[in-house]
């Protein structure tokens, strides 16, 4: 049993669960303590204290029946139970003689297995197959496919043709046709049980190749995926990562202003505070007044840019307890406030809604003549609080650059912030102007993926 | 204390629990190996309930620690008595002042002072905060941790000494040892990833929303004056709901308020109107609030249409109030 354990253990970290030996040796103790007759508090047991992240509680859910369930391949019996002792000794020569001459080797074992009834343990059935076949090598990795091909270059489907063979020499042999009819029955069990056996050892080597595997590669973490490859996540699972980072964020902005303690003595206070104490200044408090950022986006809706475009406005409204006010534009030919559409909708739907407020199609993007109407009809978003983001990949392919209007957005602005998602070595390329607005700017960020995106989100609050 | 997971059961039952096989199991393996439990789950399915009846069955103490951001030392584990130093500082002068007669070096002074500085700094003078108070305590306690997601990262390291060795070192008086290793509860919200060495230190509990059937037997039991029927329906149409796409779900205590609601206000059976003037029990989000009552009217507006297409079939009561999120 304990084996057992320790291959499920394995099994498991092969799925990418991380477990600790701490954790396996609590998992043996556990189950000491739970015993094995009850199967729901030996999973329960097994559950507790090997599986500590919610995202793992399926895969353990699918890999526990696989090792403890009831689905175990029958043993195999001996066939001819209800033969006479010389029917016996017929079948076990004719046998011998077929066995003698028959090839090629792998089928000859199975053949042999399947009339005797002995068969092979776990781990030589595993190494057969490894010899025999290239069902364990599949890159799929899908089971049923792979066992199909094991059986295929098995030759299994031969194993009827050799028994009706038998059977047929056994007839001209004089044996009954009762005893006959029972040795085919045993024998099509025994032949069910072999597949079966063969599923699940190909199943298991297909496994630990996967374990294999991952050892060689290592983990990757869904903040280093690139954007795109997170746009098709449904809500649900976008929000779960979205609240996470902004709790993460919220602690390090908190954890930052509570270690900076460069506010002014603030007198009022420290004398309130420090009464109790007789007036000996003990406790010295100090002003801490933090200025939470005003936040003026404005966004690239195209469409490369717009998974980047929708984690942002998440991020920023996810984290709307740090932000004194937000206003969000999207640009693509044209330029439009979507303000409103925030505060209507939830942040995920309003984000699917906002690339309908502007125009614009492939290679239309305009981002010279939508500065030139943001300086026109906008200017009010922008007070010397704010910082504007610009979220965008900085291409033009309308007009042409226009760093006059980006200028009087500059002045007017605390500070300036370019995110671009886009690789540097692209920046001021063709239609691209990143190398006219970029040195404009207090600071550039290169934003691929969401750890970029993080940290450069947590820059505005330093 | 337990001998058996059946045991276990029974206990928590008498306090008015329903645990789960799962729960039952942990919290016998906890009792066994001494190790504490991370019980992670939603808002409102029970997880300080779970600490609050774990205590009760066994008779211990519950000591409670609320965690919260910025939560240190001084709030957890323990902090000087400034305040009652000083008085006492006060109240002795002329002790003091006795001490220090015939001293003629300053040097002296301070060696006599020193000799007695053990007074100051000795438990006379410390305000235990939960975490001693639970290692110090004479009889055993059951310590829960309440939303330890909610601290910083920073505590949760300290934590971990004291979770893996329940001892506690205080620099003026030493080291401090449990009596009774404590039966700890943490609790977590999961609003962000915890560390893996306390993860690892812990049993994992994870407690989600009760199937239809646990929470109809969870309603029965805590609100037991709910005819039957409409404890039913109330509990499918919170299901319902946690189907739907909501910013918060609906949690078990709030499946519980709300049918004392219904009790209170003495419905009888649970319909339209009913639903929308108690709605707000359940749902604590105008924009949920909106969603549900939408997904209601749309369900009728179906409902009816249904009707007039098959005039023929019979409605069926349990239908009522039907309805599926987007």
């Amino acid at each position: 049993m304990d084996q057992r354990v320790v291959d499920f253990i394995h099994a498991l970290r092969a799925k990418g669960v991380r477990i600790s030996l701490a954790e396996s040796i609590d998992a043996m103790r556990c189950v000491e303590i739970t015993g094995i007759a009850d199967k729901q508090f030996f999973r329960s047991a097994l559950r507790a204290s090997l599986v500590k992240e919610p995202r793992d509680l399926p895969t353990f859910d699918e890999l526990f029946p696989r090792f403890f369930g009831l689905d175990a391949p029958p043993p195999l019996q001996q066939p001819g139970g209800g033969m006479s002792p010389e029917e016996r000794e017929q079948l076990e020569r004719l046998l011998q003689q077929m066995l003698a001459s028959l090839t090629p080797e792998q089928l000859r074992r199975l053949f042999e297995m399947m009339m005797t009834g002995q068969g092979m343990s776990g781990s030589q059935m595993r190494q057969f197959i490894d010899e025999n076949t290239t069902a364990t090598q599949m890159t799929t990795g899908f089971q049923p496919w792979a066992t199909r091909r094991a059986l295929r270059e098995l030759q299994f489907d031969r194993l009827e043709q050799l028994l009706q063979e038998l059977l047929q020499k056994l007839r001209e042999a004089g044996v009954s046709e009762a005893a006959l009819q029972q040795l085919e029955q045993e024998a099509r069990e025994n032949r069910e049980a072999l597949a079966q056996q063969i599923g699940r050892e190909v199943g298991n080597g297909l496994q630990q190749r996967e374990a294999e595997e991952r050892r060689r590669r290592p983990a990757e973490d869904v903040q280093d995926r690139p954007f795109e490859e997170l746009q098709h996540r449904d809500d649900d699972e976008m929000r779960a990562i979205i609240n996470r980072l902004a709790a993460q964020l919220r602690t390090r902005v908190a954890l930052r202003q509570k270690r900076a303690n460069k506010g002014a003595l603030d007198a009022k206070s420290t004398i309130r505070a420090n009464l109790r104490y007789s007036g000996v200044p003990l406790d010295i408090r100090h002003r801490r007044k933090h200025l939470k950022p005003r936040i003026t986006v404005i966004c690239d809706v195209s469409g490369s840019m717009r998974a980047v475009t929708g984690f942002m406005l998440m991020l920023v409204y996810a984290l709307q307890d740090q932000i004194s006010r937000t206003r969000p534009f999207v640009y693509y030919r044209t330029i439009a406030d979507v303000q409103a559409d925030f505060q209507q909708l939830r942040p995920e739907d309003a984000i699917r809604v906002v690339p309908e407020r502007v125009q614009g199609g492939p290679w239309q993007t305009s981002l010279g003549s939508c500065l030139e109407t943001f300086t026109r009809d906008h200017l009010d978003a922008i007070d010397r609080r704010t910082t504007v983001i610009f979220l965008g990949d900085g291409d033009d392919h309308m007009s042409p650059p226009n760093p006059r209007a980006f200028e009087i957005i500059k002045r007017r602005a605390h500070r300036v912030v370019w995110f671009n998602p886009e690789p540097p070595y692209r920046w001021g390329r063709e239609d691209n102007h990143m190398h006219i607005y970029g040195p404009m700017c207090h600071a550039v960020h290169h934003v691929s993926n969401l750890r970029q995106l993080v940290a450069a989100v947590d820059g505005l609050f330093s | 204390m337990f001998n058996t997971i059946g045991d276990v059961k029974a206990a928590l039952s008498a306090q008015q629990y329903i645990p789960s096989d799962e729960i039952a199991t942990t919290v016998f393996l906890a009792e066994k190996l001494g190790k504490p439990i991370l019980a992670e789950g939603p808002a409102g399915v029970g997880k300080t309930e779970l600490a609050k009846v774990w205590a009760a069955a066994t008779g211990r103490e519950l000591i409670r620690l609320q965690c919260y951001e910025g939560l240190d030392e001084t709030k957890a584990l323990y902090e000087w008595e400034y305040a009652k130093q000083l008085l006492y500082t006060q109240l002795l002068r002329d002790k003091l002042n006795d001490l220090l007669t015939g001293v003629t070096t300053l040097a002296e002074a301070a060696d006599r002072l020193a000799a007695e500085e053990d007074v100051f700094f000795s438990s006379r003078f410390m305000l235990p905060r939960p975490l001693l108070k639970a290692i110090t305590s004479e009889r055993p306690v059951t310590l829960l941790i309440d939303e330890i997601d909610r601290a910083d990262a920073e505590f949760e390291a300290f934590l971990l000494e004291v979770l893996s060795d329940f001892q506690v070192s205080v620099p003026e008086l030493g080291t401090i040892r449990a009596r009774h290793q404590p039966m700890a509860l943490l609790t977590s919200n999961n609003t962000r990833e915890l560390s893996e060495a306390l993860k690892r230190r812990c049993l994992y509990l994870h407690v989600d929303y009760p199937t239809a059937d646990q929470e109809l037997q969870i309603v029965n039991l805590k609100v037991p004056g709910l005819p039957p029927k409409l404890a039913q329906q109330a509990v499918e149409l919170v299901q319902r709901l946690r189907g739907m796409d909501l910013k918060k779900h609906p949690s078990v205590s709030e499946t519980i308020d709300w049918a004392r609601a219904l009790l209170e206000l003495n419905v009888r059976h649970l319909d339209r109107a009913t639903i929308e003037k108690t709605l707000n029990v359940l749902l604590k989000f105008e924009g949920d609030l909106q969603r549900a009552r939408r997904a209601m009217v749309r369900d009728e507006g179906d409902r009816a249409r249904r009707e007039r297409d098959e005039p023929g079939r019979p409605r069926r009561d349990d239908e009522s109030g039907r309805f599926r999120g987007n």
